[in-house]
């Protein structure tokens, strides 16, 4: 296996060729915050919070799929990144209708947790307020739009582990919307096999299970093979 | 016929070439989208019918489109020995004079574009005939000059559906030579040497490009060429697909060997029909010639090409997003690597390249590398077709070589605007490019200056805007296109466009805050610097760059509540209102008088501008530019009416009434003692809304009586005193106290006044004349026109002499040389420019001619020249010819070696005026550079408390609306600092007229009636005799109402 | 400083969780209540905003035309102005009518679902905003004190440091919800 050296934040760091920053990163203990990627996915490069700056590269480079090169000199905690992920963040909430103290996942949500990480203590642009649907069509889990943030998790998890590809997203822009085959109520797809695996992912209440109270929801962090082999949901 | 040899090759060619040059007359309709849509279709018909029926022994053929869009539909007509000539314009009842000349082998001279007398299709050369040089050469068209056709090669030249003309002129040549020389690394080399880069925008080297792919290994490849080209304003693409399909298979075809690839994909979108099919018959050509399929020109390559028509998401442009797209997925981008050259179309290694870039392969293959980057610049070689659009005379298609400079493309291609207004910017790039100031159109156009300005060189979409483009509103438009588009996929792009939309329609709505300009831009920087594909990482550029360059338009909108150009609909009642400086309510006293309310109608115009009747003569009425009626026939006549109501009052019995109903308006009296330095314009304005506001107001003047340049620069003929006195008799009951003879600074202290006022208002005119370099300006007889004009308003003796000599072309200069005329002296006009550039108003210029002042255009003063006793004897002009646009959209004026002598007895010299400031040093007051007083543009504040200051005083010279403009809104800010309240809206009073639609009618307007020339210039008698009521009232009849913007049903 | 703080706290649209969440400081509040006095809230007499303010707290999100005018009046009068709880931070619960037309949310709770008395109240109410709105948006906010409620420990280390004279760091301490 090629070894690469390379530099985070100054500190010299080895790594295996291939690996993606992030997973460098976090094997060295170095946090860097995403809300799309999510081990054994494929990844999407999405939420643009794991950006990182790359000494001479102009751009900023996600650190989920840029894969680590010899003498990289990344940091990860600039003030301007700070600054731009607090703006995300701010985006995130602004979109839909985020309302933490109602939320089945309240205490135990990554969009939350990832606010109060980055320091993000109010939203600076106005609200949007879509008027969003809660599709509860399906026997086990409900799908809450309005804290979708558009991860795709559970849209990979359904392609790539569960083999399904139920869950695919719509429209585009501001526009767009998760959807339950090629929209249809989550209860009359013929696709999911009701595994769960998505409410897994979920790192926001949008898809949680049913009968579940404000800040029930609680999705263990679940490794690869364990999600694998989900089957009937997380209870 | 397949082509497996060079004979056959060559029979082919032969073949082609009898149809371009036949024995016979060839004639060509350009029937691209754009030639189509002008009506080539009709034009062909026409041709055809008439040849069929007159039995005109000449063949008749379509073509491409020669690029100029403004003079379409073209037609090439071709007389063997003759060159070929572009005709522009051709309508269907020009065909037969067409045929009649074809037929007497002559072209019709007036149709006559250009002529052709050989052409570079680079990958060969045709002759032409030589003569008819009364018809200029292509390149020596102003439109074409410094274009170089590279790309464009064979557009419009040769018919795009037969393939036999496009091997005729060398097509195909590179592609039979690269499978000869079976030697892809030497093809990729020259690539390299040629420097090529990504017409796409982004610019990526196509060789190094190629190479990846060619390196890549793998047991299938796939080359793509993206014409999924949606940039809108931009069709540049489209047209070199219309209008030579082949040239781009043979590009992709050379690609396909040398990367080995046996598949490509032409990626164009579904709203280019014309190309689709176009291509689509190419393709089919070629496979017919061997040119594209199994075993190729028989030299065992295999290569065929597909065409996929895109959805038309912009956003499918982006790589990664096509070839989603091309799968049957979303066209949603994905981050890179792996790039495409690793995994690209279903997971294969694949290129794509743009349209543009294609097309250069033929060329360099054949004419080699040095000779392609000799083209350009150094870091960026070769051509780049852009679509010049917008605010330029000359719309169209340009190549030109990477590198040229941005005025070349707006001033020598263009032509400026055409009409006489200044250009403002140029957008380029498309929606996500950036916009740049005229003060930087000196950049050369290539991919790295327009990245260091903010900008990209996008696909090649350059808009060209005018002052009648609001910059907000640009930035908002393709904010909301790329807004749309946007695929959704990542937060910043996705949400973040959402915000900045919102905040730029609060902007254009006058409903945002200064602090959400910071917000805006730092946003912008953010969604640019971390967005996942180059949608977003572009679409911020046009808020960015123009938050950058024309930020007072922005603080405009938001502080001053306006869009200086008239386009945010909800900041205007009506352009006309839009462009009163006084922001007269335009429609509604029209109205008032077409209801035959004329007390009311008056009442409307005095409350929104207190000198109605003199405005009524002077102003420069910005208003006829705007009025939509100009779209029917002329503009309505609103200044002439709006006379026509003062007049009708003040010089009547209703005066006392109307003074009384006036005085009743004023609100509680404040007991604040308000000063106003200077009885002009300005002053005047000013002390009439503080008045009517309840304040206790003092105007002081130097001069005697009150007026300023109302009544001592402006002649009695344009102006007569007693419509002054009538206007400031009617101030006078409003409570004004008015203090003459009192020059401040000198008779009165600044310390004094601030001791003894509230408040103080600085509005004095600019009355010193402007310092220039002239020799002899010392000798007897050299008078500026300020103290001219003034000295014959105050009676005092001014001898001129026989012959005077007046130097200028403003207002002060037509003045002076009208009074001139009146007191029996002969006058010429000198000016350095032309006459459409003389800010002095049109009528006034028409009326000195008429009176007998003659003028001489591009000449500028060189020196006076005296007699022994020190009288004025001659004065000396050089010749001066125009040179490159300046800032007023006018071009400079550049002194020649010509010059030439006017005897004359005395010169008037009118080159401008200034402010004598002397009263302001030490005072506190800061003084700009350009020696006025600096204020607020919004508070009208000075630098120090209590004093304001507005009109000629801050802005220079200027004229008398604007000036009254500063004298209105310094009443509103200085009434809130007075009291702390914001009351100014309570002293207008709101009318009840109708706001239906009227009934639209077909009058032409009407104009004064006017003094023959002879009768006035044998005194000072008043020229322009007002409107009689009964063409007042039908002229009000002809405004179109635009301010009822919706009619609530019944 | 010998002067005592003049604090004031208020409660626009919400339930009163982020003062009962104040009073929660419990004794603590004693060690310091020689700095500071309580001049205007809930928690005291006083009907009329007071001049000269130094340090507002204020709950709830501005949803009506009362909250509009008490919370631009507090601005106008305080020194530094504090959004106390979600609710002032995000316009949290009192938004979640936000989506929705002001109409039909009026019709359906007082005459779709009313029993009897069938009417949407005008008299003695003050009109409802459009939008329920967080404080930021309608008037400059000093400091953003997120939380549903913010814990105890949270606001009394905001006027432990205030009244030390620092301001206080409320990053990666605070979370919504």
């Amino acid at each position: 296996m090629d070894r690469v050296n390379l530099k985070i934040n100054g500190q010299p760091i080895q790594a295996r060729a291939g690996q993606s920053l992030l997973a460098v990163a976090r094997d060295n203990g170095i946090d860097i915050p995403t809300l799309c990627h999510l081990d054994g996915l494929s990844g999407v490069g999405a939420c643009r919070l794991c950006l990182v700056e790359v000494a001479g590269v102009g751009r900023l480079l996600p650190a989920c799929t840029t894969p680590v090169q010899h003498d990289m000199d990344v940091r990860t905690d600039s003030p301007r990144l700070a600054r731009y992920r607090r703006m995300i963040l701010e985006l995130l909430f602004s979109e839909r209708n985020h309302v933490c103290a109602v939320c089945v996942s309240n205490g135990h949500c990554d969009l939350q947790a990832m606010a109060q990480s980055q320091g993000m203590t109010h939203v600076r642009f106005p609200y949007l307020y879509p008027p969003l649907k809660v599709d509860a069509s399906h026997r086990r889990y409900v799908l809450d739009h309005n804290r979708c943030i558009l991860c795709t998790r559970c849209v990979r998890v359904c392609a790539e582990v569960e083999g399904a590809h139920m869950w695919d997203v719509m429209s585009r822009g501001v526009h767009s919307r998760l959807v339950a085959e090629l929209n249809q109520p989550w209860g009359d797809s013929q696709v999911c096999t009701s595994c769960g695996k998505c409410v897994a992912v979920c790192p926001t209440g949008a898809l949680a299970e049913k009968g579940r109270a404000v800040g029930e929801m609680q999705k263990p962090p679940l490794h690869l093979t364990d999600l694998a082999l989900l089957r009937g949901g997380l209870s | 016929m397949r082509i497996e040899d060079f004979s056959t090759f060559n029979q082919v060619k032969e073949s082609g070439l009898a149809r371009l040059q036949p024995a016979r007359p060839r004639l060509a309709v350009g029937m691209g989208t754009c030639g189509s849509g002008n009506g080539a279709e009709r034009v062909y018909l026409a041709l055809r019918e008439q040849i069929d029926q007159r039995g005109v022994d000449a063949d008749l053929r379509r073509t491409g489109c020669f690029g100029f869009c403004a003079q379409e539909p073209l037609v090439n007509v071709w007389i063997p020995g003759r060159p070929l000539v572009i005709l522009k314009r051709v309508d269907p009842r020009d065909v037969p004079r067409i045929l009649d000349a074809l037929l007497n082998d002559d072209v019709p001279r007036d149709l006559a574009l250009c002529r052709i007398e050989d052409w570079d299709h680079i990958t060969s050369r045709l002759q032409y005939g030589r003569g008819w040089n009364d018809i200029p050469l292509w390149n020596e068209v102003p439109f074409f000059k410094g274009q170089k056709k590279l790309v464009l090669r064979d557009c419009g030249i040769i018919d795009p559906e037969e393939i036999e003309e496009y091997i005729a002129i060398g097509g195909y040549q590179a592609l039979y030579k690269v499978l000869i020389d079976a030697n892809p690394d030497a093809v990729i080399e020259q690539l390299k040497a040629s420097k090529l880069r990504g017409r796409g925008g982004a610019g990526y080297l196509t060789g190094t490009k190629w190479e990846f792919l060619k390196r890549a290994a793998a047991d299938r490849k796939y080359i793509i060429c993206n014409a999924d080209e949606g940039d809108p304003g931009a069709y540049m693409n489209r047209n070199e697909i219309e209008s030579d399909p082949h040239a781009l298979i043979e590009g992709m075809a050379i690609g396909g060997y040398v990367m080995g690839a046996a598949e490509g994909i032409l990626y164009v979108r579904a709203e280019y029909p014309l190309a689709v099919r176009r291509l689509h018959r190419a393709i089919e050509q070629a496979r017919e010639y061997g040119l594209l399929g199994r075993n190729i020109l028989g030299r065992g390559f295999d290569f065929d090409l597909h065409l996929v028509e895109g959805a038309g998401a912009f956003v499918c442009g982006e790589e990664t997003a096509l070839i989603a797209s091309l799968e049957g997925r979303a066209g949603r981008p994905r981050p890179r690597p792996p790039f495409p050259a690793q995994q690209g179309l279903w997971g294969k290694p694949t290129n794509i390249n743009n349209v543009e870039t294609w097309y250069n392969v033929p060329v360099i293959v054949l004419r080699g590398p040095a000779w392609f980057s000799e083209i350009g610049s150094p870091k960026s070689a070769g051509t780049k077709v852009f679509s010049l659009v917008g605010k330029v005379r000359n719309t169209g298609l340009v190549e030109m070589p990477l590198g040229t400079p941005l005025k070349t493309f707006v001033y020598d291609v263009g032509e400026g605007t055409g009409n006489g207004k200044a250009v403002k910017a140029v957008q380029t790039g498309g929606p996500s490019g950036g916009c740049i100031p005229q003060e930087m159109f000196d950049t050369p156009v290539d991919y790295e200056s327009l990245a260091q300005i903010g900008s990209i060189m996008g696909s090649g979409g350059m808009v060209v805007m005018d002052e009648d483009n609001c910059m907000v509103d640009v930035a908002r438009y393709f904010i909301e296109f790329t807004h749309s588009e946007s695929c959704g996929k990542c937060v910043p792009c996705r949400v973040g466009l959402e915000h900045a939309l919102r905040i730029l329609n609060n902007v254009s709505q006058g409903a945002a805050a200064t602090t959400d300009l910071e917000m805006l831009d730092e946003l912008g920087r953010m969604i640019r610097d971390t967005s996942l594909c180059g949608l977003g990482q572009t679409a911020p550029n046009p808020v960015l760059t123009t938050l950058r360059h024309f930020m007072e338009e922005y603080t405009d909108h938001i502080r001053g509540h306006r869009c200086p150009a008239g386009v945010c609909e909800h900041l205007a009642l009506s352009p006309c209102e839009n462009s009163c400086p006084l922001h007269m309510n335009i429609p509604r006293f029209l109205q008032l008088l077409k209801e035959e309310r004329l007390e009311d109608a008056f009442e409307s115009v005095i409350l929104d501008n207190p000198l109605p009747a003199s405005t009524g003569r002077v102003c420069q009425h910005p208003c006829d530019n705007r009025c939509r009626r100009v779209s029917l026939d002329q503009a309505v006549n609103m200044r002439d009416v709006h006379r026509h109501i003062a007049d009708s009052i003040l010089f009547s019995d209703g005066f006392d009434a109307m003074a009384e109903r006036l005085v009743a308006r004023r609100l509680e009296p404040t007991g604040k003692r308000a000063a106003v330095v200077g009885a002009g314009p300005t002053g005047l304005t000013c002390a009439f809304y503080l008045a009517l506001l309840g304040h206790d107001v003092t105007v002081y003047d130097s001069n005697p009586l009150p007026g300023g340049m109302l009544r001592y620069a402006l002649p009695e003929y344009r102006l007569p005193k007693q419509v002054l006195d009538r206007e400031v008799e009617l101030i006078r009951r409003l409570g004004v106290n008015f203090v003459g003879n009192v020059r401040v600074g000198d008779d009165l202290s600044l310390n004094q006044l601030d001791d003894q006022f509230d408040s103080v208002f600085i509005s004095i005119g600019t009355w010193k004349e402007a310092w220039v370099y002239l020799a002899g300006t010392e000798l007897k007889g050299v008078i500026p026109a300020l103290p001219f004009l003034e000295a014959v308003a105050r009676d005092s003796h001014v001898a001129l002499g026989r012959r005077v000599i007046v130097i200028g072309g403003g207002n002060a200069a037509i003045d002076s040389a009208r009074t001139a005329l009146r007191m029996g002296s002969e006058v010429t006009v000198v000016y350095r420019r032309e006459r459409r550039d003389m800010p002095a108003i049109p009528e006034e210029i028409a009326a000195a001619e008429a009176e007998g002042v003659r003028f001489v255009f591009l000449a500028a003063p060189h020196r006076i020249l005296g007699d022994p006793q020190g009288n004025v004897k001659a004065i000396e002009v050089v010749k001066t010819e125009l040179g490159e646009f300046d800032r007023s959209g006018r071009r400079t004026p550049i002194l020649t070696d010509e010059i030439y002598r006017f005897e004359c007895d005395s010169v008037v010299l009118a080159v401008g005026e200034r402010v004598d400031l002397d009263f302001a040093k030490a005072s506190g007051l800061k003084i700009k550079e350009s020696g006025t007083i600096e204020i607020d543009r919004y508070t009208m504040e000075t630098s120090r408390r209590k004093f304001y200051a507005g009109g000629d005083v801050v802005t220079g010279a200027s004229n008398v609306s604007n000036a009254m403009a500063y004298g209105k809104q310094a009443a509103a800010v200085i009434d809130q600092f007075l009291t702390g309240e914001r009351r100014f809206d309570r002293i207008f009073r709101a009318f009840n007229y109708s706001k239906l639609p009227p009934e639209p009618v077909d009058t032409p307007r009407h104009h004064l009636a006017e003094l023959p020339p002879q009768a006035r210039v044998r005194g000072f008698e008043e020229v322009m005799l007002g409107l009689s009521r009964a063409d007042a009232v039908a002229e009000t009849h002809r405004c179109l109402r635009c301010d009822i913007k919706e009619v609530s049903p019944v | 400083m010998n002067r005592k703080i003049r604090i004031a706290t208020s409660w626009l649209d919400g339930c009163s969780g982020c003062h009962m969440s104040f009073l929660d400081i419990d004794e603590r509040l004693l060690t310091v209540l020689d700095k500071f006095e309580i001049v205007y809230g809930p928690l005291v007499d006083a009907k009329q905003v007071p001049e000269g303010i130094d340090v507002a707290l204020v709950e709830g999100a501005v949803s009506n035309q009362d909250d509009l005018e008490l919370i631009q009046q507090l601005r106008a009068r305080s020194s530094l102005l504090i959004s106390l709880g979600d609710c002032a931070v995000t316009s949290n619960v009192p938004a979640m009518r936000n989506p929705h037309p002001l109409g039909k949310i009026l019709e359906r709770v007082y005459i779709e679902n009313a029993q009897a008395d069938q009417q949407i109240p005008a008299n003695g109410v003050p009109p409802l905003l459009r939008h329920a709105r967080p404080l930021h948006e309608v008037v400059k906010v000093d400091l953003h004190i997120p939380g549903c409620p913010p814990a105890p420990d949270l606001i009394f280390h905001c006027i432990a440091e205030l009244l030390a004279g620092r301001t206080p760091n409320l990053e990666t301490r605070a979370r919504f919800g």
